[in-house]
């Protein structure tokens, strides 16, 4: 079954209307996540984006069809593996998932998600990937990237955005042997649908998700280019599509595929975020760019 | 059979847990803590533990892998002291609010700073306004017998509130003590299995812990503050019920100790009582009706009996093993004047504090403070006064 | 348990904000370009687009109106159409 047909005929087990802004990503990653997942899956959705446009429930109704559970900011894989702790003596095959922002997960959740993957918790752990604390704001967060406008790195007369570089959580984790890391974007939704399938299938230990999910609001984009940009992230290279496994690097295809890469400049230009940056700056980008790619094609053996 | 064995007050909490058996467990070793981590360890690999048990990175971890697991109505047990308290402290008090009974022991630690390890209740009582009950013992007996009475209290449907067991760190964490310990027939016949609805449930969606309006979660705390005060019959009722049952009676919410006809009382909490004991029997002897009331309860705080203890006394004096900043107290000294002030009861009270950072309250600063007590009847020591019981007091 | 304010959950249904009423425009298809290739169906945030019987629909109810459909629909299927007043 094609990737449409497949989706089409899924049942969609978010609540119809969610608070989410126009051309939000995040909440087409989550809903086609759950669409795979299905119905036997337990969410849990700390505090950002999504928990506050009602996933995480409002007063005693829920943002789900299915149950879910709103920890604190730094607990996601924590307090999930406690909730898988306890499903394994009720129903082992039940999915356990983590829907976390960037600030969640690379900043105050790392500690928590790094020994649940240590341990194996057999969890499913999705960092919903929109380069800053934007359900608070636009606040700096460790996945910002280098050069961009945020509330907590702001542009002056002498700050220029964010001075350091992203920090990249899928390749820690790949290098502490996760039990399956893949990169996502739902730019590429054949490639988003395998690997979340793929997840799904996991029964070892722990599964990372990083989705990079533009922001309309928060990258000053219009809410119809959302898929466009995701697009122009993997095509500049900007963001690599891969798989880890068992000590191994798959690169995917959308990335793998690349005939020519499209310059970075395709992706940062005419975000709000990036507006302040000259040639040096997009120079800088380039540089780590094609050393992240180098990097991933050593690891790959391409 | 009861089997009688020479325990610290760290392996008494593994045992009792044993003896509980929670469906989950996580916990981060600290000291003076520890051992209770590498026992319950111990009785995992040895398969006479049938807990499962996540080995996890730090408290903070510790307590939300249990509040998960507690979101499907398991058993759960952590343990912790000081430092990781106070990085527990996020999840720990949303697993009060979110009202998931469960036990958590305390080997209770001086707070930093100045660096320390050693014993102060600092740590536990300056979290008493978490939500939590939180028992102090005296003994290892008494730690042993507490985490199992915990659950029975914490796990009653009018309570649902879970309980810190607390105990002096090292004092009672690594002394050891003679100690009987029930055999699995008498706690299964005394502590039922849970008995919670799970909450997370893939066949009837909930949403756990969502966000509300205030309007809600006044409603909650009201009720939390109201099974409080329920909690106090419920720790008396099952007090009794264990007493009947194994023979140790610890009084419910205080304790006392020739306290009947006495005109003169020391208040006590955690094992500073034991050398308490020793004075009384001393002032005794010498005439002096000296007696002694045990704090047990700090939450829920035993107004009531405390303020019926001490009424129609001459003057007593409270000795804490922490501070209350701000008040230039210690905080049961605080806390007793409060609960005397509500009632009406006026006599002349003194605040000791000492114990801190690891120090011996030995028996002739407990001595002194008696005598002082027995002054501050008289009008000669101005009654509210502080004490700090340092290498200066006596 | 007894009383409703006890422990923290609820089951009281689903929680359902009217986001159609943010759409200054709504997304039409225009029958005459439209191939039902699934383009708008992959990427809608609020997946309000539906095949049926071979035919792509787009479900109004809830629909922001972000346009992302009409941004990535390979053959310019998709009319932009101002919502009245």
């Amino acid at each position: 079954m094609n990737t449409v047909d497949f989706l089409n005929s899924r049942e969609d087990l978010l609540s119809p209307g969610i608070s989410a802004c126009q051309g939000c990503m995040a909440e087409l990653s989550l809903r086609v996540i759950l669409k795979v997942l299905g119905e036997k899956t337990v969410l849990v959705v700390p505090p950002g984006c999504m928990a506050g446009a009602a996933v995480g429930g409002w007063n005693k109704s829920l943002g789900t069809k299915i149950p879910a559970a709103m920890p604190q900011l730094g607990n996601s894989a924590s307090m999930l593996a406690g909730i898988k702790a306890a499903y394994d003596l009720v129903d082992p095959d039940v999915h356990c998932l983590a829907y976390a922002g960037d600030g969640g997960t690379a900043d105050i959740g790392l500690q928590a998600l790094s020994a649940a993957a240590e341990r194996r918790d057999n969890i499913i752990y999705v960092c919903n990937d929109n380069e800053a604390y934007m359900n608070t704001g636009f606040q700096k967060s460790g996945t910002t990237p280098h050069g961009a406008r945020t509330s907590t790195t702001p542009v002056g007369s002498v700050g220029r955005g964010k001075v350091n570089f992203k920090k990249d959580v899928p390749m820690m984790m790949a290098m502490q042997n996760t039990a399956y890391v893949a990169t996502l974007t739902p730019a590429y939704m054949n490639d988003f649908v395998e690997k979340v399938q793929k997840a799904a299938t996991i029964k070892d230990g722990l599964v990372y998700l990083h989705v990079l999910n533009p922001c309309p609001t928060g990258w000053g984009t219009k809410p119809e280019n959302s898929i466009a940009y995701a697009r122009a992230a993997v095509q500049s290279r900007y963001f690599l599509l891969y798989e880890y496994r068992n000590y191994e690097f798959t690169v995917s295809a959308p990335t793998k595929n690349i005939r020519e890469p499209k310059d970075v400049t395709e992706f940062l230009q005419k975000q709000k975020r990036f507006a302040h940056l000259d040639e040096q700056d997009y120079e800088e980008v380039r540089r780590v760019v094609n050393s992240r790619w180098e990097n991933l094609k050593k690891l790959a053996g391409l | 059979m009861t089997r009688i064995d020479a325990l610290t007050g760290n392996e008494c909490v593994a045992e009792a847990v044993r003896l509980c058996s929670p469906d989950i467990i996580a916990a981060y070793p600290i000291t003076p803590q520890s051992v209770v981590v590498e026992v319950l360890a111990s009785m995992k690999a040895n398969g006479q533990l049938k807990s499962k048990i996540v080995d996890v990175e730090s408290e903070h971890s510790s307590m939300s892998v249990v509040k998960g697991a507690a979101m499907l109505g398991k058993r759960v047990f952590t343990a912790t002291a000081g430092q990781g308290l106070a990085y527990m402290y996020e999840p720990y008090f949303s697993m009060s609010t979110m009202r998931f009974p469960m036990v958590m022991t305390l080997a209770c630690r001086e707070m930093i700073s100045p660096g320390t390890v050693w014993c102060g209740l600092q740590d536990a009582l300056s979290v008493r306004d978490a939500g939590w009950m939180q028992i102090f013992c005296e003994n290892n007996q008494e730690i042993l017998d507490m985490v199992i009475q915990g659950y029975k209290i914490a796990e009653n449907h009018d309570v649902l509130i879970p309980m810190n067991v607390c105990y002096d760190g090292f004092y009672l964490s690594h002394q050891t003590e003679r100690v009987e310990i029930p055999d699995q027939e008498q706690v299964d016949a005394f502590l039922p299995p849970i008995d919670l609805p799970q909450y997370l449930d893939v066949n009837h969606p909930a949403i756990v812990d969502p966000n509300t309006v205030g309007s809600y979660l006044i409603r909650y705390r009201e009720d939390h503050l109201k099974c409080m005060q329920t909690a106090k019959k419920v720790i008396r009722e099952v007090n009794d019920e264990f007493a009947e049952k194994f023979g140790r009676n610890w009084g419910g919410l205080i304790g006392s100790y020739r306290l009947e006809d006495a005109d003169y009382v020391l208040v006590t909490i955690g094992a500073t009582t034991g050398a308490a004991r020793v004075v009384v029997d001393a002032w005794r002897e010498k005439g002096v009706k000296m007696g002694l009331l045990k704090i047990r309860a700090v939450r829920p705080f035993p107004e009531e009996e405390i303020a019926e203890a001490l009424k129609g006394r001459k003057a007593y004096g409270v000795i804490d093993r922490s501070v209350c900043f701000g008040w230039n107290r210690g905080i049961i000294a605080m806390e007793t004047f409060a609960a005397l002030g509500k009632a009406g009861v006026c006599l002349p009270g003194l605040s000791f504090v000492g114990g801190l950072g690891g120090l011996d309250l030995r028996t002739e600063y407990v001595d002194k403070a008696a005598g002082m007590i027995v002054e501050a009847a008289k009008g000669a020591i101005p009654a509210g006064e502080t004490f700090w019981m340092n290498e200066d007091f006596l | 348990m007894e009383n409703e304010y006890r422990v923290v959950y609820g089951d009281s249904g689903l929680y359902v904000l009217d986001t159609a009423s943010w759409r200054t425009f709504r997304p039409v298809i225009d029958e005459t370009k439209c191939v039902n290739c699934g383009t708008c169906l992959l990427y809608c945030p609020v997946c309000a687009v539906k095949k049926v019987d071979g035919r792509i629909q787009i479900d109004l109810s809830y629909c922001k109106g972000c346009g992302i459909c009409r941004t990535e629909c390979p053959k310019q299927a998709i009319m932009w159409v101002k919502e009245e007043e």
